[in-house]
């Protein structure tokens, strides 16, 4: 799997050229101090404020911004006392939690069907339908949310459960249907065809022999589809009010109503970050699997 | 799946009956879901967008709402100078921020596929991913605080550890800013598939080039870059996308200011709606922008091709 295309000559003998100053070996050990001194480096930028945000979160108000940083404190939980005492934000926090959670699990039963058909069956102009439906992401989140916050009012959708949960769906379709496409395309299509010859049929072929084949995809594309939903902010600024309101907009609120309660603020923060971070870290397998989009599969 | 279960107190053989029409007509049943939820979601607000551009739909002025305008909106959105302002910001952020991150994520995963050891490579993995797990929300407050002049931890690391002076980031370099702290975010994005792209060439390849004597640099030009071009073509049009979408992140750290420097056309139009609650304005803008990324995402597709991505 690995192609090691950068500085390594290895044993495959790379014509010795007596120009070079540096033995061959010496080369090598230089080429690899310089590739993790560089990808550290990136690892310090992705890092710090990660970092700075979660220890933000455990100083007592005080310390929290003060300058020079104390870079060793006594962590406190708390600001995450007074976040639970926020009764808003628990509330809002398990109501995305909810919202996003059903958005994924319906996204997956419309969009996973449609790319499994995409990918076996000839339809007509199917180039146009794949486009078609990347278009939807081109549509910006304002300009669709004009016609719904409208539409919304009228049918008694506004500020609802169930108007957030169909707007996540409409972010993730068209992301549904293009991986999951790729995916289905890498799956040979004998599995289905052997299952079909022992008499199953056109369904139990699917549910039974290509599903548990796209495992590794469906995972992915849940938890992709799960972050984009529930790093949304604009659809709970102009669709939602009270009943329906999103851990975002909570947030969000904070910044402009508590600019100076900075650690509140980054415990927030870090609450939101949290759980996404959890699910990247214990699956990060699969998400560069399903992010790839089929590109590894097909090989 | 409801027709199997409608059928259930059914006599046998309408249940089977159900179960042939059911396997039979299993493609339409399968696409059904996903072209209503298309259709609602596609051409539903594109006509109502239209039909709002072209009508007078101010909530503050109900007398003429809904009254034909004819295309005094879009006259507005061609010239009120926010909005071709707006159009410029969006164009420069789009373009600086794909640039960044395509370089940033190309270099990255060419650097982490050479790391010999299975176990850092995994690391290096995990931690490069992480910023793309961050709400926009989130990723606003820990950069309004970080690049605080006051209370920042950036401009007192610059000013106690560098000779330059901290430049007051949001305020004084508002736009670049901004491309960075998206660059922050979404490099993740571009890394993890050209990661994946990156270990999809085959080996042999690599090997055979290197044999020829071919350095360093005439191996990805003329051999990784060629094999990988639909997965660089699929990731930089995904996230070309997103880019023009970007709304979460902007509005919460800046709000499109100081003044009007960081007013992507996506804020611009939500001003137009939500602040001066003229739906119509807002309407045509958001028609235009739309127009102008379905003609370049066409372009795009048709000048590259989608030959080797998809088929």
């Amino acid at each position: 799997m690995k192609t090691d295309v950068d500085a390594n000559p290895g044993a495959s003998g790379e014509p010795t050229r007596p120009s070079r100053r540096f033995s061959k070996d010496t080369r090598n050990r230089l080429a690899a101090v310089g590739r993790h001194a560089a990808l550290l480096l990136w690892t310090v930028v992705v890092l710090f404020p990660l970092y700075w945000i979660v220890s933000m979160s455990l100083k007592p108000p005080r310390e929290a911004i003060s300058l020079p940083p104390d870079w060793v404190f006594l962590p406190t939980v708390f600001n995450y006392l007074r976040l639970v005492q926020e009764s808003s934000f628990i509330a809002a926090f398990a109501n995305s939690l909810f919202m996003v959670t059903a958005s994924v699990i319906l996204v997956l039963l419309i969009g996973v069907p449609a790319a499994y058909v995409l990918s076996r069956y000839d339809i007509p102009k199917q180039r146009d339908v794949l486009v078609w439906i990347l278009s939807s992401r081109m549509l910006p989140p304002i300009a669709v949310v004009i016609p719904f916050f409208v539409i919304f009012r009228s049918l008694n959708l506004y500020d609802t459960r169930i108007g957030m949960i169909f707007m996540y769906v409409t972010i993730n379709i068209s992301l549904v249907v293009w991986v999951m496409k790729a995916f289905f395309d890498g799956i040979p299509e004998a599995l289905e065809e052997a299952a079909r010859v022992d008499g199953a049929t056109r369904f139990q072929g699917f549910r039974k022999v290509v599903l548990p084949a796209a495992k590794p995809g469906i995972f992915s594309v849940a938890i992709i589809s799960f972050i984009f939903a529930w790093i949304e902010l604009l659809f709970g600024l102009v669709l939602t009010n009270n009943r329906a309101v999103t851990v975002s907009m909570q947030v969000y609120q904070f910044i402009g109503v508590r600019q100076i309660e900075w650690g509140l603020l980054a415990a927030a923060s870090t609450a939101v970050i949290l759980p996404v971070l959890v699910f990247v870290v214990a699956v990060n397998k699969y998400l560069a699997a399903g992010l790839s989009f089929g590109v590894v599969i097909k090989e | 799946m409801s027709t199997l279960t409608e059928t259930k107190t059914a006599t046998t053989s309408n249940l089977a009956r159900a179960k042939e029409l059911w396997n039979e007509y299993l493609p339409y049943w399968f696409m059904t879901p996903m072209v209503l939820v298309m259709l609602l979601i596609t051409v539903f607000p594109g006509v109502y967008d239209l039909y709002l551009s072209l009508v007078h739909y101010e909530l503050t002025n109900p007398a003429t709402m809904g009254t034909f305008a004819g295309l005094s909106n879009f006259r507005a959105a061609f010239t009120s100078a926010g909005a071709l302002h707006s159009f410029g910001v969006t164009l420069a952020f789009v373009g600086g921020s794909l640039a960044l991150e395509t370089a940033f994520g190309f270099v990255l995963a060419a650097l982490v596929t050479g790391v010999k050891s299975d176990r850092m490579q995994a690391f290096y993995r995990v931690a490069f991913i992480l910023p793309m797990a961050v709400a926009p929300v989130s990723l606003a407050t820990i950069f309004r605080i970080m690049l605080n002049s006051e209370v920042g931890v950036v401009p007192y690391l610059i000013a106690t550890y560098t000779p330059f002076v901290a430049p007051n980031f949001l305020s004084d370099l508002p736009l670049l800013t901004i491309i960075l702290v998206d660059t922050w975010n979404w490099t993740p994005f571009m890394f993890i598939i050209f990661y994946a792209g990156l270990s999809s060439v085959p080996d042999t390849l690599v090997e055979a080039a290197k044999v020829d004597g071919a350095p360093l640099w005439r191996r990805y030009v003329h051999v990784v870059v060629p094999y990988m071009k639909p997965v660089l073509f699929v990731a930089i049009l995904i996230r070309l996308i997103d880019l023009f979408r970007t709304f979460g992140l902007v509005f919460s750290l800046t709000r499109g200011g100081p003044g009007t420097a960081t007013q992507l056309v996506s804020i611009n139009i939500f001003e137009q709606g939500f602040k001066f609650v003229d739906l119509g304005v807002a309407s045509a803008i958001a028609i235009v922008y739309l127009v102008g990324i379905v003609a370049l995402c066409n372009v795009l597709i048709a000048k590259v091709g989608f030959d080797g991505v998809w088929d």
